[in-house]
């Protein structure tokens, strides 16, 4: 029957996620953004811990855990810092097209190299509808360009699109952009000169279900970013006062924050159900989709409020909400964006005879 | 995590589909054409009671009231949800109009004597006709702000006299009893308040008005007065040693609360219910193919989930007796919300179709209203919401 517990192992996964998070990733939170990159005792940690290679498939100790202990791992690392979170995984959302299309194998031929040099990664690039990159194919080879991916240097790219993944190594130059957000991970436009593809493969269902899964990663990512705005907004609200009184005793404002956890929990529980969906081996792709729109939404909602509630401080980089703001609002453009979201939710409509909403009985 | 339905729910949840699609929602539509709630004298009624319907959760054992122990699977609030979602998918108005002891029924069983429980509510355990029960403490001058009640009570001798108005109280004209709430000193706000069983025919109750209503008219709200109305010692809820304690507003107001999960996830069911025929309505004129329409629809359909998501939390932790006063305000702030949403886009569908004010769209669009009003507003719920959150203060 329905039940929200998590149980005692994912409730551990996620205190040390928590704990690792309030440790080693808050404090050093801005510095990260200019260094665009983590001090090196973080990653050493986040290995040891067993998170770079959480949800591939298992390895001695590590690995081996599902969808739902990755999202409550994301969301804690990315309540810290989500450009730190992206730079934190060797494979990151670039393990769902490896292991959907080349399973175990490519897993371990692309990412175990990643896991003893600090700092490499895989990163994956949607290519596909609302991607916004452009790419010509010759052959083995691309060429063209992606306005923006947040790294600076990568070990591979992970190209995905509606109907197949590609492993791109060599002849890409990486040129530094600003980045709106998500800068401890780096930022850059990438170029392909005749970039070479090194592995290829075909094959829309794992395609569909590769983005899935991502999408679910990112998702995660914004709800971190998300309870940390909210978090951080209210205690401010508590503490300063107008008028006479705390502002949050102002009913705007009180509303305003009770709004915003709603916004927050509508966000979580989908994207909680679609764990829950990946973990239970039932179709996932539309409740992934739906939880990433969710979570862009609302993160849209959130970010911008919790600025709005420092006023004129919270406009200034002394104070993170700014940061909030824009990096929940770069998070949800990756992967295609919103609309390519919207357009997998509602895929399965025009077929459905009735009920719409998953009728009651037949949830699975 | 789990968010599988247990089979036995499954059952029943099937057992209403079957009957909401060849009465519950024929009836609503009846009931909202002829402008009048479903007479207590139709044949459906007397229909349900035979087939089980119209009971009471009490069992009429003692202990059964013990806490935590009525908390059964079958029993849980989940379950329950489950049902109540699929009761409004077909007929929300249809589903209050149901005999039963309602929501009179929740007082008795947590604050009333073992004696009150047996008179009043052991009539439903087998009960020999439609039977209601009614619950009234909204009055003209106070809905929300329910500390300003005025209908007062009197001791005399053995008896409390009683007199003020009440409105908008469901079933309650046609009710075995009604609970009705009032107070023996308005300026002791919540302190103050006493619940009566007010029973049907007891000189002083009067002036019973069925009002008239936007939608889900199918049950009536109905507002009354109780003019020197007489009520016996033994109709106090819980007696005087119950408020002595000063247990009685809290007997309402636990930390938990499990009728505001309840009352959301009906508004799930009418917007689901909105959200199908609207499905169905676009399919029928190819505007499925239209990213307007299908945009909006995703949407729509998105926050009807996780309202639903959000309800079916606030339950579970009910069920588990663990705080859950956030969380259930929560799922009530947004249900409503999602499910009017979803009607209102339904109308927008359907365009001059809704306009002739005769397609069930439309009729969805008038009932879900109520759901942001009825059981505490919007507005309340960020009031509450916001004292758990940042310790709004209450005055
Ligand atoms: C269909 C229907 C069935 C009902 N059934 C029953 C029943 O069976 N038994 C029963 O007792 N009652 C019943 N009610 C009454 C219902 O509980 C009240 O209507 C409700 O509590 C609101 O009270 P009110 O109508 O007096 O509005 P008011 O309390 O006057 O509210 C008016 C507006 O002010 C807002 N507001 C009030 N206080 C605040 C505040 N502090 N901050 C911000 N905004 C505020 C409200 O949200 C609302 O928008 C029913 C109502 C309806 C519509």
């Amino acid at each position: 029957m329905i039940d929200f517990e998590l149980g005692d192992e994912l409730e551990l996964v996620r205190k040390t996620a928590r704990d690792y998070a309030d440790d080693h990733l808050r404090p050093g939170m801005r510095e990260n953004e200019s260094a665009r990159s983590l001090g090196a005792k973080a990653w050493e940690l986040f290995g040891e811990i067993g998170f770079a290679c959480l949800e591939w498939p298992e390895r001695g100790e590590a690995g081996g855990l599902g969808a739902l202990a990755h999202s409550l791992v994301l969301e804690e690392l990315a309540a810290a810092d989500p450009g730190a979170a992206l730079a934190l995984e060797p494979l990151g959302a670039a393990l769902y097209p490896l292991l959907e299309f080349g399973g175990e194998e490519a897993v371990l031929r692309y990412g175990e190299p990643l896991l003893t040099s600090p700092g490499a990664r895989s990163v994956l690039v949607w290519v596909g509808a609302g991607g916004r990159a452009s790419l010509a194919d010759q052959g083995k080879r691309v060429s063209g360009s992606v306005p923006w991916i947040p790294a600076d240097r990568v070990d591979s790219l992970i190209l995905l699109d509606e109907t197949r993944a590609r492993v791109v190594r060599g002849g890409l130059e990486f040129r530094r952009v600003r980045g709106s957000g998500l800068r401890a991970a780096g930022a850059s436009e990438v170029i392909f000169e005749g970039a070479e593809v090194v592995a290829e493969w075909e094959g829309e269902d794992e395609a569909r279900r590769a983005l899935a899964r991502a999408r679910l990663h990112t998702a995660s990512l914004m709800l971190g970013v998300m309870r940390e705005a909210c978090d951080y907004s209210r205690n401010y609200a508590l503490d300063r006062v107008a008028f006479g009184r705390p502002i949050a005793h102002h009913q705007a404002l009180a509303f305003l924050i009770a709004d915003m956890a709603t916004a927050l929990e509508s966000a979580r529980l989908l994207a909680w159900e679609a764990a829950w969906r990946l973990d239970t081996g039932l179709r996932a792709d539309e409740a992934c989709a739906t939880a990433f729109l969710e979570a862009a939404e609302q993160t849209a909602f959130i970010g911008p409020n919790g600025v709005q509630i420092l006023g004129g401080h919270g406009f200034m980089q002394d104070h993170p909400v700014e940061k909030f703001m824009r990096e929940g609002r770069s998070l949800s453009l990756l992967l295609g964006g919103v609309d390519t979201a919207r357009e997998c939710a509602m895929r399965e409509l025009a077929g459905t005879a009735g009920d719409v909403l998953l009728p009651l009985g037949d949830l699975s | 995590m789990n968010l599988f339905i247990d089979d036995e729910t499954r059952a029943r949840l099937e057992g209403i589909r079957a009957l909401g699609a060849s009465e519950i929602r024929p009836l609503g539509l009846e009931a909202d054409r002829l402008g009048r709630p479903t007479p207590p004298e139709h044949p459906f009624f007397e229909r349900l009671v035979k087939g089980g319907q119209g009971r009471t959760r009490w069992s009429g054992a003692p202990e059964a009231s013990a806490p935590g122990e009525r908390r059964s699977k079958v029993g849980s609030s989940r379950s329950t949800l489950c049902l109540a979602e699929e009761m409004a998918y077909w007929d929300r108005g249809v589903a209050v109009s149901f005999p039963g002891p309602g929501l009179g029924e929740p007082p008795l069983i947590s604050m009333g004597t073992e004696d009150q429980k047996q008179r009043f509510l052991a009539p439903f355990i087998e009960p020999d006709r439609p039977r209601w029960g009614s619950f009234a403490m909204t009055e003209p001058g106070a809905g929300s702000d329910v500390a300003g009640i005025q209908a007062s009570a009197q001791k005399e001798g053995g008896n409390w006299i009683l007199n003020g108005a009440k409105s908008f109280a469901a079933n309650a004209s046609r009710a075995d009893w009604i609970v009705v709430w009032a107070t023996v000193d308005s300026s002791l706000g919540r302190e103050g308040h006493r619940a009566f069983v007010v029973e049907k025919g007891t000189p002083g109750l009067e002036d019973f008005q069925v009002e008239r209503k936007m939608g889900l008219k199918a049950y009536e709200s109905t507002s009354f007065r109780l003019n020197d109305c007489r009520v016996p010692a033994a109709n106090l809820i819980g007696g005087e040693e119950h408020y002595a304690r000063k247990a009685g507003f809290k007997g309402a107001m636990r930390s938990f609360n499990a009728t505001r999960p309840l009352v959301a996830i009906m508004a799930v069911g009418i917007g689901r219910a909105a959200l199908d025929a609207t499905t169905d309505f676009a399919r029928e004129n190819d505007l499925l193919c239209d990213i307007r329409v299908r945009d909006r629809l995703e949407r729509a359909r998105r926050k009807l989930r996780s309202a639903r998501l959000l309800c079916w939390r606030a339950a579970w932790l009910a069920d588990y007796g663990r705080p859950n006063i956030l969380e259930a305000s929560m799922s009530k702030a947004a249900a409503p919300t999602a499910a009017l949403e979803a009607a209102s886009l339904g109308m927008e569908v359907i365009g001059t179709v809704g306009g002739r004010g005769d397609h069930l769209i439309e009729k969805l669009f008038r009932d879900v209203k109520a759901m942001d009003i009825v059981e505490g507003t919007g507005q309340v719920q960020r009031l509450v919401m916001a004292r758990q959150l940042v310790q709004f203060p209450r005055n």
